[in-house]
């Protein structure tokens, strides 16, 4: 019993992780239709910046995750402005190559920058806690926490305000928003950053439990992929159930099941889902 | 406008020309012997490979601030270093381009895969693979161009065992990382522990490339309540992987595999207290040989860290394959530099002597020394294996 309960917690943790960055990617295609494989890339960029933030400005690590969210949303916004908005016209497998150059462009730029090593993000929460005979640290708990506020109010945003309709609306209809008189450009520059910010909260909150490093991209990009195709393309509560599916499954399945087989058991649940829903659980438009 | 096009291609078919011939011939008459690289500087494991890499070209350097002379002529080194992202397909690509492009009679490579791609065709081209690798495979292939630097793993099962079970206890978890080194290693590891009357209750393994979290993996390993973990691969990571274990509580001892090095792992950990009963190799700021504060001093200055042992390693073959240029008389027979390689050995300068080597084996492996050392009471201790 008590095997199952730390095991779901930590499913809860590693899900939490899997559906903030699976939402930024979710956001994305739902608005552009791009795959963005440079999420990866921004998620690593965001782990960068919280951390310089804190060794060498001296930052509090909540105001270092506060500076890391804006450069990493503003990074993004440039990205679709030099990127991605130029391409708009062209055929999608131009935005994907260009994708993939970003990926390698941004990770080649930080190993210049910051160096190719290993570095290690210090957490004021690194307490750890005894609740129920599981053990918890205080940064674990944050990143359930953290992870289930911001997914609140990434839905509040997107269902309660005039601005947050808007994406949903673009989500639905590119035509039929520009006809409604909806900013399209606006909107795309909009989704761009807060998809930047949730790849940023994701590394800043996931970092102190692993490590900083140019690669660490790859360690959530791949799964976000198979999430937001679990949970339908562009759809953000398949985003969100997604991860917490991956997150459960890998941590129930390596007990329970096999541990060296874990990961098949992930896939395999992606084609049990891909064959009953072949356009994921939520299909799309259902933001 | 064709005739435009010629002169373009006549152009650069000139500059292709001259720059080949400013490398072959160094500057002020003094010749050039290209010294080939190949590992990853870039991916996840570019950090392990800038590390190999900085020690070669330390080497390299100080050599080249008097050159070498070989059968009367001086000479001078370069080294050509390409980036495998730790893919043998791509060491095997990198290896043709080397001996076709750079004509280089030494090729180093820091991974067991890509150590083995160069085996396949290194005899017909030519040249020596300088294997940094403690794969015990890698010799016994019978490669006959084929110099293996850093001690084989297979030293350390014994001793890591028996001072893991005598000081813990007999229950093992073994989750080392899924590269072909951590699964060897771990085959062989197990079968002696339990020949040695230990039991193993928990086998998995760790993909540092795909975890974001160990809690899981360390949650299934913990419940069977082991003494002594078995873990390795990078020491970041597997430092992550012992502070997660203290977080969930377990308080016994931990096999590290060679790759790993206790100090780099006090750098993630913060102190040695969590690493209370690891047993590892002994780092080489812990190591006192002739040569070894020396590089160790010159390596702080240059990169302001400290070195490990893959960058001392590098340092030291080099000088090596140098002395054994200066014995065999050549600077690309690999089969002569190859047979004098003992030579080289026997002629190392005692300070450069950053490790004590014995002599080269007929299989190409150097033969070493094998050191261990624990953590004990919060400090780093060189146990005596005699």
């Amino acid at each position: 019993m008590e095997l199952l309960l730390q095991q779901l917690f930590n499913g809860l943790t590693i899900g939490s992780v899997y559906a903030l960055v699976a939402l930024g990617l979710t956001l994305v295609y739902g608005i552009l239709h791009i795959p963005n494989f440079a999420h990866g890339a921004l998620y690593m960029v965001g782990g960068y910046i919280t951390l310089i933030m804190m060794t060498e400005a001296g930052l509090h690590y909540i105001l270092a995750m506060v500076v890391s969210i804006c450069v990493v949303g503003l990074l993004s916004v440039l990205m679709e402005r030099l990127v991605f908005y130029p391409l708009r016209h062209s055929p999608p497998i131009q935005d994907k190559v260009a994708a993939i150059g970003i990926l390698l462009f941004l990770e080649a730029l930080a190993q210049f920058i910051w160096g190719a090593d290993y570095r290690q993000m210090s957490t004021p929460f690194g307490q750890v806690v005894e609740v129920f005979g599981l053990t918890l640290t205080l940064q674990r708990i944050l990143i359930v926490f953290a992870a289930i506020a911001v997914m609140i109010l990434l839905y509040w945003f997107l269902k309660k305000t005039f601005t947050g309709s808007t994406i949903i609306a673009m989500a639905q209809n590119r035509e039929g928003a520009q006809l409604v008189g909806i900013n399209t450009h606006k909107v795309a520059i909009l989704t761009f950053f807060i998809a930047g910010a949730l790849a940023a909260i994701g590394a800043s909150l996931t970092s102190p439990i692993n490590l900083v490093f140019p690669g660490m991209g790859h360690l959530v990009i791949l799964k976000a992929f198979v999430i937001i195709i679990i949970g339908g393309m562009g759809s953000i509560p398949g985003a969100i159930l997604g991860g917490y599916i991956l997150g459960f499954t890998e941590s129930l399945g390596a007990t329970y099941l096999s541990a060296d087989y874990k990961d098949i058991i992930a896939f395999v649940l992606l084609i049990l889902i891909l064959s009953i829903k072949p356009q994921g659980i939520f299909s799309k438009g259902g933001v | 406008m064709k005739k435009r096009k010629w002169l373009s291609v006549l152009v650069v078919f000139t500059i292709f020309f001259l720059s080949a011939c400013a490398q072959s011939s160094g500057g002020d008459g003094e010749k050039v012997v290209n010294i080939g690289y190949s590992g990853p500087l870039s991916g996840a494991a570019a950090y392990y490979g800038e590390n190999t890499l900085n020690g070669l070209k330390m080497a390299v350097e100080d050599i080249n601030k008097e050159g070498f002379e070989v059968n009367g002529e001086k000479y001078k080194l370069n080294v050509v270093a390409l980036d495998d992202k730790y893919l043998p397909n791509e060491t095997a690509s990198n290896g043709k381009r080397l001996v076709q492009e750079n004509q280089t009679p030494i090729i180093f490579s820091p991974h067991s895969g890509g150590i083995s791609a160069l085996q396949v065709f290194n005899e017909v081209d030519n040249f020596i693979v300088s294997a940094y690798s403690s794969e015990p495979d890698i010799v016994e292939r019978g490669n006959t161009l084929t110099v293996r630097i850093p001690p084989s793993y297979e030293g350390y099962i014994e001793p890591f065992s028996d001072y893991a079970m005598d000081n813990f206890g007999k229950k093992l978890a073994a989750i080392p990382p899924v590269t072909q080194y951590g699964k060897d290693w771990a085959e062989a590891i197990i079968p002696y522990w339990e020949s040695a009357g230990g039991e193993v209750v928990h086998k998995a393994s760790v993909d540092y490339s795909k975890d974001t979290d160990f809690f899981t993996l360390l949650t299934n390993a913990l419940k069977e309540e082991p003494d002594v973990l078995f873990i390795g691969g990078p020491s970041e990571p597997t430092a992550k992987i012992v502070s997660q274990a203290r977080q969930l509580g377990y308080d016994g001892g931990f096999i590290v595999m060679d790759q790993a090095k206790l100090d780099e792992m006090k750098n993630v950990t913060g102190s040695y207290d969590v690493l209370e009963g690891a047993i590892g190799v002994v780092p080489l700021i812990y190591t006192e040989y002739s040569g070894t504060k020396a590089f160790i001093d010159k390596y702080r200055e240059k990169h302001d860290k400290d070195p490990g042992s893959e960058a001392g390693y590098h340092y030291l073959a080099m000088y090596v394959f140098v002395e054994a240029m200066k014995a065999a008389g050549s600077v690309d027979d690999a089969k002569l530099i190859r047979a004098h390689i003992g030579d080289g050995l026997t002629n190392l300068p005692d300070d450069k002597k950053v490790y004590d080597l014995k002599q080269i084996e007929e299989n190409g492996a150097i033969e070493n020394f094998i050191r261990m050392g624990v953590i004990k009471d919060g400090e780093f201790e060189e146990v005596d294996l005699e």
